[in-house]
């Protein structure tokens, strides 16, 4: 929910998405063979700015998407530091000698998770879901976005009424009860995604929707002039790289 | 309601599969270019009827008919049907299927195998005819209930439909929205596309409808002009209706010889016939 705040909410928006994919695939690659952590860090912070200031990312939204993948993260490279076992038992054991992958792992990962926040938190999933119907991803994979995205917010909708619900009536005193009545809201939802589901292939069929579910993207009108410049920065970028090598 | 029907339902009968009872011997007839407001209280069969009209459920006995052709019940025949003819559900999640409010009502047009210049056009006008010409860039989560309905209108309405069917859409709307909303079915109106609505707001109905027809277990109780609904008391008692308050309004301050026999539409035309018998009023207070 929040990155799709932030996308709608950016000004970026607006850019065609082909040119941030390709700036954001070019720093994924910048990303994957800058050759030292302090480049790839480098490379991380740029993106950042970019989106913060660029794509009017607001810092507490970007630090909350970015959370959870930090979170992960930070749990990859302290497995790659520390070591279980051994002859202190069960203690963490520091490994000196796995520094140097941890930090490249880690200032990689930082740089391509920039990348990919560059990405998602400027473009709204409906034009990124169009540019991949333009690169002629598969038409049933496109269908199962479109409707997961769809009822991920359909759904978001009806437990947080259910809950609420719930909770006027005494549902989460306690966490027992907390707990049972979380088991019936799921138990109750499950009836209402097959009821849905057929209330939408009734509304698609309606509209003569009978094979794969196919819309019109919003129209980016300078969208050659931003992919020249999308290749030229990425050009720019690489090349950056490769001198600072 | 004479003349040839653009949809006409004759003595359909059908039963859910639950064994609860759809539509009972149901006749009702659908003029070309009028406006149709069907009244009945909950579970009278006004969805059902929709969904009929539409192909969705097919009649155990009886028939639909378009244009004066029962319906055929083929992916063609269907196809046809559901080209000319409209469906907009009460509950706007149930019909929204993109996340993207230009994506959702490009989705009809597109798969009419129209080119993308002539789709995109198409988007743009029925945008613009439901008010939503600023919203064409948001998601359909960020909007309020009213202007998911219109979203869902919009879908419908670039299919360019001869006939629209809309199941209560004035359901869940406040007052500034429904007024909205009754602009916008004038206008479609205007345009000549055939209107047929469910509803519950019996003031509404006689305010805006041509022809008003009344559903009851299942059944059509009577089909008839709006303008003779004050004479139909008793088949909208029936029908689990009251009487519109702009008709109970009437006839007292006719009864008081304020107003002519005539009753009107709505209060708006009550309160004009009040204001040309202002001056009769000064001159003869009493």
């Amino acid at each position: 929910m929040l990155i799709d705040r932030c996308a709608h909410a950016s000004p970026w928006r607006r850019i065609s998405p082909a040119a941030k994919g390709l700036f954001a695939l070019a720093a994924l690659l910048g990303a994957y063979l800058a050759p030292s952590p302090g480049l790839a860090l480098g490379l991380a912070l740029g993106l950042v700015l970019l989106t913060l200031a660029g794509a009017r990312v607001p810092l507490p939204d970007y630090l909350g998407a970015a959370a959870p993948a930090l979170g992960f993260l930070a749990l990859g490279c302290a497995s790659l530091l520390f070591s279980l076992g051994g002859p202190g038992g069960l203690a963490p054991r520091f490994l000196p000698e796995a520094l140097d992958p941890a930090a490249r792992l880690g200032a990689r990962s930082l740089a391509a998770l920039a990348a990919l926040l560059f990405l998602v938190l400027s473009t709204p999933l409906p034009h990124l879901i169009a540019l991949l119907r333009q690169l002629r991803c598969p038409e049933v994979l496109l269908d199962l976005m479109v409707l997961c995205y769809r009822m991920l917010f359909v759904f978001a909708t009806v437990f947080r009424d259910g809950r609420t619900a719930q909770a006027a009536r005494l549902g989460h005193a306690g966490a027992r009860r907390s707990l049972r009545s979380l088991g019936l809201l799921a138990a109750g939802l499950l009836p209402q995604v097959w009821l849905r589901a057929l209330e939408l292939h009734q509304a698609a069929l309606l509209r003569l929707g009978d094979g794969p579910l196919r819309f019109l993207a919003p129209s980016f009108p300078r969208a050659r002039q931003e992919l020249a410049w999308a290749a030229a920065g990425s050009l720019g970028l690489l090349l950056g790289l490769g001198v600072l090598a | 309601m004479s003349g040839e029907a653009l949809l006409r339902f004759a003595a359909v009968c059908q039963r859910y599969e639950d064994g609860s009872r759809g539509l009972e011997e149901c006749s009702l007839s659908i003029r070309p270019g009028s406006r149709n407001a069907l009244l009945g209280p909950n579970g009278a069969g006004k969805t059902t009827l929709l969904l009929h009209g539409v192909g969705l459920l097919r009649p155990a006995r009886g028939q639909v008919e378009f244009q004066g052709r029962p319906l055929d019940y083929g992916r063609a025949g269907l196809r046809q049907l559901r080209q000319r003819v409209g469906l907009v559900f009460q509950n706007p999640e149930r019909q929204l299927l993109s996340a993207s409010v230009y994506e959702d009502i490009s989705f009809g047009p597109l798969n009419l195998g129209l080119p993308e210049a002539q789709v995109r056009q198409r988007v743009e006008a029925a945008l613009g005819a439901v008010g939503l010409a600023d919203c064409r860039e948001r998601a359909v989560h960020q909007l309020s209930f009213g202007q998911k309905k219109r979203v869902c209108i919009a879908g419908v309405l670039a299919m360019e439909p001869e006939l629209l069917l809309l199941d209560e859409p004035l359901a869940g709307l406040d007052g500034p929205m429904r007024r909205e909303f009754e602009a916008l079915l004038e206008q479609l109106a205007g345009q000549g596309i055939t209107i047929l609505l469910s509803t519950h707001d019996v003031d509404f109905a006689y305010r805006w409808a041509d022809d008003l027809h009344l559903l009851a277990e299942g059944r059509c109780l009577a089909s008839f002009p709006a303008r003779e609904l004050p004479r139909q008391q008793a088949l909208l008692a029936a029908a689990g209706q009251a009487l519109p308050a702009v008709l109970g309004l009437h006839r007292r301050l006719a009864d008081l010889g304020l107003l002519p026999d005539e009753p009107p539409r709505s209060l708006d035309a009550l309160l004009a016939a009040l204001d040309g018998a202002a001056p009769d009023l000064k001159r003869n207070p009493a």
